[in-house]
């Protein structure tokens, strides 16, 4: 198989009313690659998914799946979808969604195959009404990826899932990837990103600011996380130059800086009986913050 | 992998039927919609038509019920099944996943108008089985296949009326909208109290009901006297099945056009061409065999039994003749009458003959009038006294209900036909096998008043009719005749 571009968007507008949703978008999603979709609320993600799932038309651009117009079942039918906000029937059973959403597909995983990979035996026969929030994610996942994908779209999939369980989802992933399926990631949990993404496409206000490794946005980030245990009153503080943000966190102030050696000299002066002090790199979540925010700076 | 996107026949079939399947599995699983659905068209038609039926010794009204229970039950499943289920699971995102996913071209519409009929086909043959064995209406096998095709393909356009509601109300009030569309429709449709016997603006308006028309299509079926004629009813319906279609595609924007498949436009063409299809088929008169009209003998035959085998001795004289003295002028479009079951076609085939007749509106009524009702038809020699023509039965049920016309002098109509003798028929009396009131007149080119002065006549119960028939007793062989301006005065 040549095709390593499984699907893509290309110049891509589309505006709801007053809104401009997408602004002349571009992504490609390529294959064997695990890429998180990041932007904060109103960014555009959920837009550009659609587009890319044929459940609207762009304004402009194009969009793409496996060669294919998204509208057409042909690109569809390599597909796994796991939506956001979606109500499955409450009278049917796990495993009869799995029946079904499996018959769609050409070649799809054995049905009991993918109850045991999910661990979802015990509740399989149950009505899928009377699942946990959480429950009802697992099996939203299982019937996303019953059709044996090559492309998995996965929108926040571990919201309302306990620690265990998101582990459990995101083992799952990581052996989806190993053989070879590529997924797409929305998600507003950054660690989750950090944990299984090779490629973090950031967007804003419709456009793409940056895409890399996750350790390449991070370089995109000079800021650093100093934190302690210091008398000093929070407010003061915030009026510093050397200080971009501040925050209490219990008995610690965590600030984060530019200037990490500047701001560490005057923190020792102000406060010489200051304990427990920590200097840390950005993690994916101040350099989302800052490259949204430096993006939301340009446009203003 | 090169195949990755393809599927073979065999599991695009199984996917179609597995959406079926599951389908019936939710709709079973979901009392909401499985209970009154199901039990309530039975459950009303044990009340109304076979106890209530039987215990006034009527079985007319247990044959009328029988016909039109049917079609209540042909409403429901596509109503609800459509309009309260489509509007919450486009709510609830359900609609937006299934686009998303690869479900084959229309399954979700296939499998919902699908389980919409075999409802549909359980509620018609639970009624027939309850008709012919408890509620003792005569019925031949051919009418039952053809009662049980009516209701089911009669679910169509009510599926397309259920999907355009569901497509526009909300989810928490689909339930309410669509009760309030059912159960209205289905009273103004004649489906629980026969028309005649509601004010006249009802009786008037209620061709605007798809029910209306397949409850007329049910009713002749069964040989109940009923309006219209085969072609029309289903041209009405098919008309309805495609607008509402087109109007919930429409409404859904490019949501509901994905339902359809990944052709939508493709699709949609064949989806009309089979309509239009239906249309034509149904406009050359191939699809319901005889026009509705031509009502089948075997329920008068039966009341009448059923009104011979119970004479009381001293019984009062009929319903008194409302004031209207115009019966008919067949100028509004429509056969019926002033008051009663409106005109019916009838052949001698109840007494074992082969006389029949069809009758039907015509434009050019006598005096520059817009309509006139043309009968026509063929006097079998089969038996010795052939009869066939048009009758009017002023109380229903008919030739059960008797009305008074004691106070009325005279009947009067105009005729103009093929230039062969006709006959007025004035059926009346406690007993039904009473010789009837029978005068004869000539029917020429040019339309002719017939003229009858009740005092003419002696030994006619004028206090208790049951009908008035206009046609033929022969001579064998094709005739046609028009009559307007019915008057009773």
């Amino acid at each position: 198989m040549s095709q390593t571009t499984l699907a893509s968007l290309k110049g891509v507008r589309k505006r709801y009313g007053r809104v401009q949703a997408l602004d002349g978008f571009d992504l490609a999603v390529q294959r064997g690659e695990l890429l998180a979709v990041l932007g904060p609320n109103g960014a555009g993600k959920s837009t550009a998914i659609s587009l890319l799932l044929g459940l609207q038309g762009a304004d402009e651009g194009s969009a793409e799946l496996f060669g294919h117009a998204p509208q057409e079942i042909d690109g569809r039918r390599r597909i796994g979808v796991m939506m956001q906000e979606v109500m499955l029937p409450g009278v049917m059973q796990p495993r009869e969604l799995l029946q079904q959403v499996a018959s769609y597909y050409p070649t799809p995983y054995d049905v009991d195959a993918v109850i045991e990979r999910m661990s979802l035996e015990g509740l399989a026969r149950r009505r899928y009404g009377k699942l946990s929030g959480g429950q009802k994610r697992q099996v939203q996942f299982a019937l996303a990826i019953c059709g044996r994908p090559e492309l998995l779209f996965l929108d926040e999939p571990t919201v309302g899932l306990d620690v265990q369980a998101r582990e459990a989802l995101w083992k799952v992933v990581r052996e989806l990837k190993h053989e070879g399926c590529s997924i797409v990631l929305t998600t507003h949990y950054l660690e989750e990103a950090e944990a299984l993404a090779d490629r973090v496409a950031v967007m804003a206000r419709g456009r793409l600011i940056t895409s890399g490794s996750v350790n390449e946005i991070r370089a995109h980030v000079t800021r650093k996380q100093v934190s302690c245990v210091t008398r000093l009153d929070a407010d003061a503080v915030r009026t510093w130059p050397e200080v971009a943000q501040v925050e209490m966190e219990r008995d610690r102030l965590v600030m984060s800086t530019r200037d990490a050696e500047a701001l560490l000299k005057r923190l020792l002066r102000e406060d010489p009986g200051l304990t427990d002090i920590e200097v840390k790199r950005a993690g994916l979540a101040e350099a989302f913050t800052e490259l949204t925010n430096e993006s939301a700076r340009e446009a203003a | 992998m090169k195949t990755a996107g393809n599927m073979s026949a065999t599991r695009l079939w199984s996917a179609y039927f597995g959406e079926m399947h599951f389908e019936l599995i939710k709709s079973l699983r979901t009392p909401a919609f499985a209970v009154p659905t199901l039990f309530f068209p039975i459950m009303f038609y044990l009340l109304f038509g076979v106890f209530l039926g039987s215990m006034r010794g009527n079985s007319a009204m247990s044959q009328y019920t029988f016909a039109t229970y049917g079609v209540f039950g042909a409403m429901g499943p596509g109503l609800f099944g459509f309009g309260v289920s489509l509007a919450i699971e486009r709510e609830q995102g359900l609609l937006t996943l299934k686009q998303a996913l690869p479900q084959p071209p229309g399954a979700y519409l296939l499998a919902r108008a699908a389980m919409a009929m075999l409802f549909v086909a359980i509620i018609s043959i639970l009624l027939t089985l309850m008709a012919v064995f408890a509620g003792n209406v005569p019925l031949t096998f051919g009418q039952a296949a053809r009662l049980f095709a009516i209701d089911v393909f009669g679910a169509l356009p009510f599926c397309a009326i259920g999907m355009f509601l569901g497509a526009l109300v909300s989810g928490a009030a689909s339930p309410a909208i669509v009760n309030l569309i059912f159960l209205p429709m289905a009273f103004l449709s004649g489906l629980w109290l026969p028309l005649q016997f509601m004010p006249q603006f009802l009786q008037d308006i209620a061709p605007v009901w798809p029910a209306y028309h397949l409850a007329q299509m049910a009713l002749a079926t069964v040989g109940a006297p009923s309006a219209g004629s085969t072609a029309g009813h289903v041209a009405v319906l098919a008309a309805v099945t495609l607008g509402f279609f087109l109007l919930a595609m429409r409404r859904m924007h490019g949501s509901g056009f994905r339902l359809l498949g990944a052709r939508p436009k493709r699709t949609l063409v064949l989806v009309g061409s089979g309509c239009a299809a239906i249309l034509a088929l149904a406009l050359s008169g191939v699809f319901g065999g005889p026009p509705a009209t031509s009502a089948n003998g075997s329920a008068v035959t039966d009341s009448t039994d059923a009104a011979a085998g119970t004479p009381a001795p001293e019984a009062p004289p009929g319903v008194p003749a409302p004031a209207a003295g115009v019966i008919s002028d067949f100028d509004a479009g429509s056969m019926n009458t002033a008051f009663g079951v409106g005109w019916n076609a009838v052949g001698d085939d109840m007494r074992g003959g082969n006389s029949t007749a069809t009758q039907r509106l015509v434009d050019g009524g006598a005096n520059g009038s817009k309509g006139a009702l043309e009968v026509n038809g063929v006097i079998g020699g089969a038996i010795q006294y052939p009869f066939a023509g048009t009758m009017f039965f002023p109380q229903a049920p008919p030739m059960e209900g008797l009305m008074d016309f004691s106070a009325r002098k005279t009947l009067s109509f105009l005729a103009r036909g093929d230039g062969k003798r006709y006959m007025v028929m004035v059926i009346s009396g406690l007993v039904t096998d009473a010789i009837p009131l029978m005068y004869e007149f000539e029917a020429g080119s040019e339309w002719r008043e017939v003229r009858l002065e009740f005092a003419g006549f002696v030994n006619i119960d004028f206090g208790r009719v049951r009908a008035i028939g206009i046609g033929t007793m022969g001579p064998v062989g094709a005739f046609s005749l028009q009559i307007d301006d019915v008057r009773l005065e």
